[in-house]
């Protein structure tokens, strides 16, 4: 079990509940060798974030407690200790989505990192150790965290973390929303800290990039280790390769196992084709351009989408086109009608919906009262006829609900409709998102990275999903994301940014090969 | 003319006074999200210990022991009461704090009953000319030993760990555990400055032309909630700013009362609230406050 000698950290048999009655770890049990880089792997709400926080001591800030079981570390156990003391003793945890200090500088985040360090000595160490791995703090290290680009957020993360010089080091998606060069890069790092000696626990949707630098793995399933093992030979199991790694494409089979409600007509009947045209448009913040002159066309009924870097402008763009933010110039039309003055609500109408790349969900309603939200554009009864409940306000809302149902079957969100959405695990809630943004009976559906932290199989689901919405409801798609095989297996055309400018746009295959696109963002994941 | 700018400089320095309470409150807030309803009678306890002491052991010894007293207070609070809670509801500590203000204004009224007991610092009831103003001196030093503190509080924020460890679970309380910042040391120290300083400033609020310590000391203190209430709720330069406002415009409108006449006696008192609503009709995060953003 223990192949490179002393165990680093011991978790025996742990058992996590939320709230006194969600059980989300039902007797875990991980061993991790001194100098090893294992890697936790499973589908969201398999309860991987959850066995971090109860090893880091944090759960209490997330209304979780350990039930049963044991963390051990050096012959400490840390089931009990608070996060600060967890720390003290060696084992840090990089949470989920960075959290940086945004209002302080780098470098104070770097000092609140370094807070529990042994001594002055071993805090100046660390910082240099910290300023090799990435000199870009260094470089910033008067500027607000807040300022950071997202890969440059990450790597501040990592750099707070190791200020404390730990000799077990638990990271939580690094990987997550960042374009390929960037995590190639977070791999690199990785390494390096692994190779100086720190152990490293790494939780990840990106199968292939953590079994690519674990030497062990573990995979949690609805919180219970289901395969464990070797990452090299974790990867070539077949339902590793399969599930998370997607070397046979199951595409087929989850096309097939889509419900046949997909294929109920809209409401709206009959729609007018209609394209997306964005032409020059450009967006100032302050004195800084965030996007200049891009111009492109969604093609009605086609799948389009808008890849780059970090800080490229494609959230931006997307929030123009949602009227969230004004432009500076140019135009954005829409079956004729210029929306660049229209307010938000005014283009939902048009039949324009999106989802957010943070979610924006209320958090302690149903998944049902989320989705008929989404209905709300569509609904006739006013205040004074609902809260009398006159029948044909009732008859209303029994419509809607039943098409609220079709569509939470379509993204496989059934048995979850009651429950809020506070519980449910991020992949779940990415598909409330997409379930309420399809609840408007949009013509035009633009996705901010809809599979952003979901593994393989989750995500191809997600593509099937999107592609039968699309071809039954003739929905235009405009989807920006990360994951590259999502987006070659699904979009008709691909449009890339980059600071701001549109540096390609064609077929995805052109793209793809595209000497600009590659050195601006794909890197050699490419090759 | 000359009575205006007599009025503004007094009022500056009463101001002052008021910046040093409001910071306290802005302090606490920070750390452990506390409107802390109890920070007049943790005050008053303060001026009260040095007002029994200083008889028998001189001001400054009778101060120093007042304002630990004080510290110590609050910090009880902290530990006993506000721990348990944290992460709580805002609405429920902060009534929290309401029970511990009754709790300890109605023990210090009993024990005062109605003495009006002397502060007995030096400065006394003097008054000094400054550029042919006429000052009380215990507005003066109050106005120096606020900008002293002041000043030296920002240094700490801006440049010290302490500064740090608190900006930074201030922000993300989960994530500074998670960077060993002890939340339970940050907050424990927030409740003792709070303490601390609201009895350094006390002891000003009860000097000439005061008449000394008695039960209502704590409701006066109370004039730094629309200090810090307009200057926005979590910000130190918010709190000193919107005391010395506070501290100008109930001056004034307790000079001119006698023109302003038409509008009611006992304006002074109204004022300070007057302004803090008309701030927060224009700025509803305060001066300097966290305005609430979202990324979408």
């Amino acid at each position: 079990m223990d192949p490179m000698g002393d165990v680093a950290l011991a978790v025996r048999d742990l058992e996590v509940a939320y709230g006194g009655a969600v059980k989300a770890l039902r007797g875990v049990s991980l061993s991790v060798p001194t100098g090893a880089v294992v890697a936790v792997l499973g589908n969201n709400g398999a309860g991987k974030s959850t066995l971090m926080r109860a090893i880091s001591g944090s759960l209490v800030a997330h209304g979780g407690a350990v039930t049963a079981g044991s963390v051990e570390h050096q012959g400490r156990e840390l089931v009990g200790l608070d996060a600060a003391s967890v720390v003290r003793l060696g084992v840090v945890h990089v949470p989920e989505g960075r959290r940086i200090f945004g209002d302080l500088t780098v470098d104070e985040n770097l000092r609140a990192g370094g807070m529990a360090a042994a001594s002055q000595a071993a805090r100046q160490n660390a910082r240099k150790r910290v300023h090799d791995l990435f000199p870009i703090l260094s470089e910033r290290s008067r500027q607000r965290a807040g300022l950071l680009s997202g890969g440059e957020q990450q790597m501040l993360a990592i750099g707070r973390a190791l200020m404390a010089s730990p000799q077990v080091l638990l990271l939580d998606e690094p990987s997550l929303g960042l374009a390929p060069q960037v995590v190639e890069r977070i791999v690199q790092v990785i390494r390096e800290i692994n190779a100086d000696g720190t152990t490293v626990v790494l939780v990840e949707q990106n199968a292939a990039m953590a079994l690519a630098i674990a030497d062990l793995g573990s995979v949690l399933e609805v919180g219970c280790v289901a395969l464990e093992g070797r990452a090299e030979d974790l990867a070539a199991t077949d339902e590793i390769r399969e599930r998370y790694l997607g070397v046979t494409p199951s595409e087929d089979v989850a096309e097939s196992e889509l419900p046949a409600a997909v294929h109920v007509s809209s409401a709206d009947g009959d729609r007018p084709a209609a394209d997306l045209v964005v032409e020059n448009l450009t967006v100032r913040f302050g004195g800084i351009k965030a996007l200049s002159d891009v111009s492109f066309t969604v093609e009605h009924g086609t799948t389009h989408a808008l890849i780059g870097p970090n800080g490229a402008g494609k959230s931006t763009c997307l929030n123009v086109l949602s009227g969230v933010y004004r432009a500076s110039g140019g135009s954005v039309r829409y079956g004729g009608t210029e929306l660049r003055r229209l307010r938000p609500h005014r283009i939902a109408r048009l039949g324009l919906s999106r989802t957010f790349q943070n979610l924006a969900l209320s958090e302690r309603e149903t998944v049902e009262d989320n989705l008929l939200v989404g209905r709300h554009r569509l609904m006739r009864t006013g205040i004074a006829a609902a809260g009398l409940r006159l029948p044909s306000a009732r008859r209303e809302r029994a419509r809607h609900l039943e098409r609220v149902h079709e569509i939470a079957s379509i993204l496989r969100l059934r048995e979850k409709l009651y429950q809020p959405v506070e519980t449910l695990s991020y992949g779940d809630r990415k598909r409330v998102e997409l379930a309420r943004a399809l609840c408007t009976e949009p013509r035009l559906l633009l996705l901010d990275e809809p599979v952003a932290g979901m593994t393989h199989d989750e995500s191809v689901e997600m593509a099937a999903a999107i592609t039968a919405v699309r071809s039954s409801l003739g929905i235009t798609v405009l989807v920006i994301e990360h994951d590259m095989t999502f987006v070659m297996s699904m979009a008709d055309h691909v449009t890339v940014l980059d600071f701001g400018r549109r540096i390609a746009s064609g077929p995805p295959g052109e793209v793809q090969h595209d000497p600009e696109v590659l050195r601006a963002y794909l890197g050699s994941a490419a090759a | 003319m000359n009575q205006f700018l007599e009025l503004v400089l007094s009022g500056l320095a009463l101001g002052s006074i008021y910046s040093l309470i409001a910071l306290g409150l802005v302090v606490v807030f920070k750390a452990t999200r506390v409107v802390n309803f109890a920070h007049g009678s943790i005050l008053l306890l303060g001026v009260y210990v040095i007002g029994r002491l200083q008889a028998d052991l001189g001001f400054w010894l009778a101060c120093a022991i007042g304002i630990v007293a004080a510290g110590a207070a609050a910090l009880v609070v902290e530990v006993v009461l506000i721990r348990r809670l944290r992460g709580g509801d805002l609405g429920a500590l902060a009534i929290l704090t309401l029970g511990v203000d009754i709790v300890l204004l109605t023990e210090l009224t009993r024990r005062l009953g109605t003495d009006v007991l002397p502060i007995g610092a030096p400065w006394g009831a003097n008054v000094v000319d400054i550029l042919g103003f006429r000052l009380p001196e215990s507005r003066v030093i109050a106005a120096i030993v606020s900008a002293i503190l002041l000043v030296g509080f920002a240094v700490a924020f801006r440049l010290s760990d302490w500064g740090v460890a608190m900006r930074a679970a201030a922000e993300d309380g989960a994530t500074a555990g998670l960077m060993g910042i002890r939340l339970s040391r940050v907050g424990a120290g927030a409740w003792f400055l709070a303490g601390a300083l609201a009895t350094a400033a006390g002891v000003f609020l009860v000097s000439f032309p005061s008449a000394g310590i008695d039960a209502s000391v704590g409701l006066v203190a109370l004039a730094a909630i629309p200090a810090w209430v307009l200057g926005g709720f979590d910000s130190p330069l918010g709190a000193v700013i919107g005391g010395l406002v506070i501290g100008v415009v109930s001056v004034l409108t307790a000079g001119y009362q006698d023109e302003i006449a038409f509008l009611g006696r006992g304006l002074g008192d109204v004022a300070p609230w007057v302004v803090m609503l008309l701030v927060l009709l224009v700025r509803p995060s305060g001066l300097f406050g966290t305005r609430e953003l979202t990324r979408v």
